[in-house]
């Protein structure tokens, strides 16, 4: 009895995170309509941590966030820079000693499609549903 | 000091011709700061905005100004003891252009000092240049620093802030080897295969020292560095300097760091030759672990020997054991205790303490 008891609370304990976690839409990484270059999940990483800030014709790429621990900047987070927003903290503290600060944030996801569809040197993130003509999807973020 | 009261007035005067030829904003879908915006107030060049930790950004004209400060103290083994609001450093970085990054770090020195040798506070306030450079380049893998800056070798050099570090002191080897800053030019890049990245930066000495230091004539070296996604960095970096009338000495290095999780950090250093600092051969490495116990607090230790060229001189074996609390980013509060396997005044055992603000 003891035993059956034990193995249901382990069964509850594992399945309860999986259960109330909230799962994000899939994410659709966009720019300009004008621009044709490829990136990779990786390149994405490194261009939100600011290594990588040029596009291949020499341009400055113009990498943009929403605010902090909104739901989607935290999947963003998860998902392609693999750390949390406070470990994040720390890395950042490490660039602004070189005076490199971190991507700028917009305030909502219909302003991110906005600003990409204007400046041919933004990238950002938007749930895919969300996406339009005005821009080109670079690259998708399954959920 | 006439050099940098010129690079100082140079930088006001570029800061207010960026102002006019800045463009103007879309106010619908103009882009903020990261992070808690402090203060903030619109005006004729764009919006003012600071952010703790991240600086005040004025406007459009793309010049950042931001800092740290420390408020330190030590209670030694032996009875010495002091407290000191030791510093206040300054950063001004401005970004004229997309290939174009001005820094520049403003050290304003001790500005409060009571120690137990002494029966009153005193102070001997000075000014230093820590680093004052430029960066030019239009690619990631190719870009060229000229001025003032810290010398790349290893991890913790390149990161000698207070707030940005988990204990009071430095690691023996990076104190007391070689030169902390450079003064010339360094070609520098990036590149991105397999995912991770990979930087160089081969660097040279040519500039007159603006505050006669005691550092090399001349030195150059070069730095190699992986670091993947995954949370570990790895490197490696030679030194080479040569002091007035002596012949060339050699050094290298090996650095690692691994983030296993988020809430624990690895870290090693170790350097093996000649430094600028002495002559004869010298070596040393440190061994580091943080581990966050419960949220914002950290715990620190780190092991350091170091084998110093002075023949008359013992090798150290040193222990740092401490608490470190991050309650805000931009905020740290540091405690920690240097055992040593003997007292003098390099190992110098004991207690120290120290608060710091990033702003």
């Amino acid at each position: 009895m003891v035993r059956h008891v034990l193995g249901a609370a382990l069964v509850l304990v594992l399945l309860v995170p999986a259960a109330s976690a909230p799962e994000s839409p899939p994410l659709a990484v966009v720019v300009h309509r004008a621009r044709h270059d490829e990136l990779s999940l990786a390149d994405l990483a490194q261009v939100y941590l600011r290594r990588k800030r040029f596009w291949d014709d020499g341009t400055p790429i113009v990498p943009l966030n929403l605010p902090a621990g909104t739901p989607l900047r935290v999947a963003f987070s998860r998902a392609v820079l693999q750390r949390s927003e406070t470990d994040l903290a720390d890395y950042w503290n490490r660039q602004y000693f070189y005076g490199v600060l971190p991507p700028a944030t917009l305030a909502s996801t219909a302003a991110v499609l906005r600003y990409v569809a204007a400046d041919p040197n933004a990238v950002g993130y938007v749930p895919l549903p969300e996406v339009d003509d005005s821009v080109t999807v670079v690259l998708h973020l399954p959920p | 000091m006439l050099a940098t009261r010129v690079s100082l007035v140079a930088l006001m005067l570029l800061g207010c011709v960026a102002v006019a030829v800045a463009a103007d904003p879309d106010t619908t879908t103009y882009p903020r700061r990261e992070g808690p915006e402090l203060l903030g107030a619109d005006t004729p060049i764009g919006r003012l905005e600071y952010v703790p930790g991240r600086g005040l950004t004025v406007g459009r004209t793309n010049l950042t100004i931001g800092g740290f400060t420390t408020v330190a103290g030590a209670w030694l083994e032996g009875g010495h003891g002091e407290v000191q609001l030791d510093n206040a450093n300054f950063f001004l970085f401005w970004d004229p252009l997309p290939w174009v990054h001005v820094f520049s770090e403003i050290e304003l020195t001790r500005l409060a000092e009571w120690d137990t040798d002494r029966a009153h506070a005193h102070s001997a306030p000075g000014i230093d240049v820590d680093r004052l450079y430029v960066d030019v380049g239009k690619a990631d893998i190719l870009n060229l620093r000229f001025g003032r800056f810290l010398t790349p070798i290893g991890r913790w050099n390149q990161v000698l802030a207070d707030p940005l570090v988990w204990t009071t002191s430095e690691p023996l080897i990076v104190e007391d080897v070689f030169d902390e800053t450079m003064r010339g030019a360094m070609l520098w890049g990036t590149t991105f295969p397999r995912g991770g990245a990979f930087s160089y930066g081969l660097y040279g000495t040519f500039l007159d020292s603006i505050h006669h230091e005691d550092q090399a004539q001349h030195s150059a070296g070069a730095r190699l560095e992986w670091a993947s996604l995954a949370g570990w960095t790895v490197g490696a970096s030679y030194f080479a300097s040569q002091r007035t009338g002596q012949r060339w000495h050699h050094l290298g290095g090996v650095d690692a760091l691994w983030r296993p999780h988020e809430r624990v950090e690895l870290s090693m250093e170790a350097v093996s030759g000649e430094g600028s600092q002495a002559a004869g051969h010298e070596w040393g490495l440190y061994a580091q672990g943080v581990v966050e116990m419960v949220r914002t607090l950290y715990a620190v230790g780190r092991y350091e020997h170091f084998d110093p060229a002075e023949h008359d001189q013992r090798a150290h074996d040193l222990v740092v054991v401490g608490l470190t609390w991050v309650p805000r980013y931009y905020l740290r509060l540091k405690a920690d205790y240097r055992i040593a396997d003997h007292r003098d005044d390099l190992s110098a055992p004991g207690l120290r303490m120290s608060f710091s603000i990033l702003f």
